[in-house]
């Protein structure tokens, strides 16, 4: 009994280190910057492409138990890899259909400006800066040489993703953004980051394919809500390592 | 037949262990927000005042666990309120306040609101959803006046793959430095911290 205990107790210490939280979460690409003064905010990157996720199990579910009772099928190995692609295929061709409804109720709406706009609103308010500037376009040879630093906004994905298990039906807004900032003469980065940014709250999907106003309000919410969160990142940044 | 007894005995032990460790995998998260990543923020810009945090205070619907994945709850290694505090604090003391209970300044209550992990399971993969919502009040220590009121929602979103045991077990985490970031970085709570008058300079 005695030879066991150092086993039981490796086994102790061995199990419970897996029940740790894998690794803290990374720290964001910077370096201090506080001697940046004058700042310019631009949108960047290319199309935001709107998605709508429901992460539906079904009909892949559905189709695991149809080859649970052929399970005798020599065409297992075949049907199961089909499945999925039928799966994927199928929730691929409905997330596509109300995505293209919901680009049609927000036309007109640039998300990188929206989150572009709310960075600069959020920085300015913090009197941290001479002077943040927010510019639609790429900055001309003279406002280059004026900034210290120019951030760049872009939001490769944003739309509705389903965030809880058990209420079908109800989405959240979400804008998946990143954020650069650099020196105009030196290129030298000074800052990186990218967020996952999801709305607290939860909304109908189908109001939101409906009402056009509602769609467009919920959806500017959640991207200054993205700049917010990239602009406070950003400032959490600035005397990174002090 | 004695002499088997021991073998059964760690047999059972072993077994018992896993089930408590590992095994169960919603036992026990470690949700941490490590010193090593706290910065000086815009709560640094306020003069050093002294902050008399009182003890946080759970306001969750459902205090018995964060969430449930795979049929089992998912629970905390340690209170909620606990992991909460020792992050504000971490956040006050890099950012020059300082920490007491005599000659404050102002009193800091803070209350969970939300702390969950929400599992949305699709066929071939899982997503995780960390949510941490905190209520901070400042108030006058001496005639009780509430200064602020600020709820702070930090929301971390991840998709793993099904057979991935380990992707999910940081969301948490980033949920809750997101909430300390916005926390560090508000710029009223700066401003109202800017304004009181110390205890040792009225």
């Amino acid at each position: 009994m005695v030879r066991t205990i150092p086993a039981v107790l490796a086994f102790a210490a061995l199990s419970l280190v897996g029940c740790a939280s894998s690794s803290p979460p990374s720290r964001p690409t910077a370096r201090p910057f506080d001697d940046v003064r004058r700042v310019i905010v631009v949108p960047s990157g290319g199309e935001s492409a709107f998605a709508v996720v429901e992460y539906s199990p079904e009909p892949g579910r559905t189709f695991d138990e149809i080859l649970k009772w052929i399970s005798w099928s020599p065409y297992q190995a075949v049907l199961r890899p089909a499945a999925q692609l039928v799966h994927r295929g199928i929730n691929w061709a409905l997330e596509a259909d109300r995505a293209a409804t919901a680009t049609s109720r927000l036309q007109g709406l640039s998300p990188r400006s929206v989150v572009a706009e709310s960075v600069a609103r959020t920085l300015e308010a913090t009197g941290w800066f001479d002077e943040i500037r927010f510019v639609e376009r790429e900055p001309s040879v003279e406002e280059r040489r004026r900034a210290d630093a120019i951030v760049r906004v872009a939001v490769p994905t944003w739309g509705l993703v389903r965030v809880r298990d058990v209420e079908a039906g109800l989405l959240s807004g979400f804008a998946d953004v990143r954020g650069q900032m650099a020196m105009p003469r030196t290129g030298v980065v000074l800052w990186e980051e990218s967020q996952d940014v999801t709305s607290p709250e939860q909304i109908p999907v189908e109001t939101f394919l409906h009402d056009r106003d509602f769609a467009r309000q919920e959806m500017i919410v959640v991207l200054e809500r993205a700049g917010q969160r990239l602009a406070n990142e950003l400032l959490y940044s600035r005397s990174a390592g002090r | 037949m004695s002499e088997r007894r021991p073998a059964r005995l760690a047999a059972l032990v072993l077994g018992v262990l896993a089930a408590s460790g590992c095994g169960v995998k919603t036992a026990g998260l470690d949700v941490r927000y490590p010193e090593v990543g706290v910065n000086r923020a815009l709560l640094a810009a306020a003069p050093p005042r002294r902050v008399e945090m009182l003890p946080v205070v759970d306001r969750r619907a459902d205090t018995r666990r964060i969430g449930t994945r795979e049929g089992g709850d998912i629970v905390t290694s340690r209170p909620v309120t606990d992991i909460v505090g020792e992050a504000l604090l971490l956040e006050l003391k890099k950012n020059g306040q300082i920490g007491t209970a005599d000659r404050k300044d102002v009193v800091l209550a803070a209350a969970v609101e939300e702390f969950r992990l929400d599992v949305v399971g699709a066929y071939s993969s899982t997503q995780y959803v960390g949510r941490v919502v905190l209520a901070v009040t400042l108030a006058d220590p001496r005639s009780g006046e509430t200064l602020l009121i600020r709820r702070y929602v930090g929301i971390s979103r991840r998709v793993v793959d099904k057979d991935s045991d380990n992707g999910w077990r940081d969301v948490m985490d980033v949920a809750l430095a997101r909430t300390m970031h916005d926390f560090a970085t508000d710029p009223e709570l700066a401003s109202v911290m800017t304004r009181r008058l110390t205890a040792f300079n009225p």
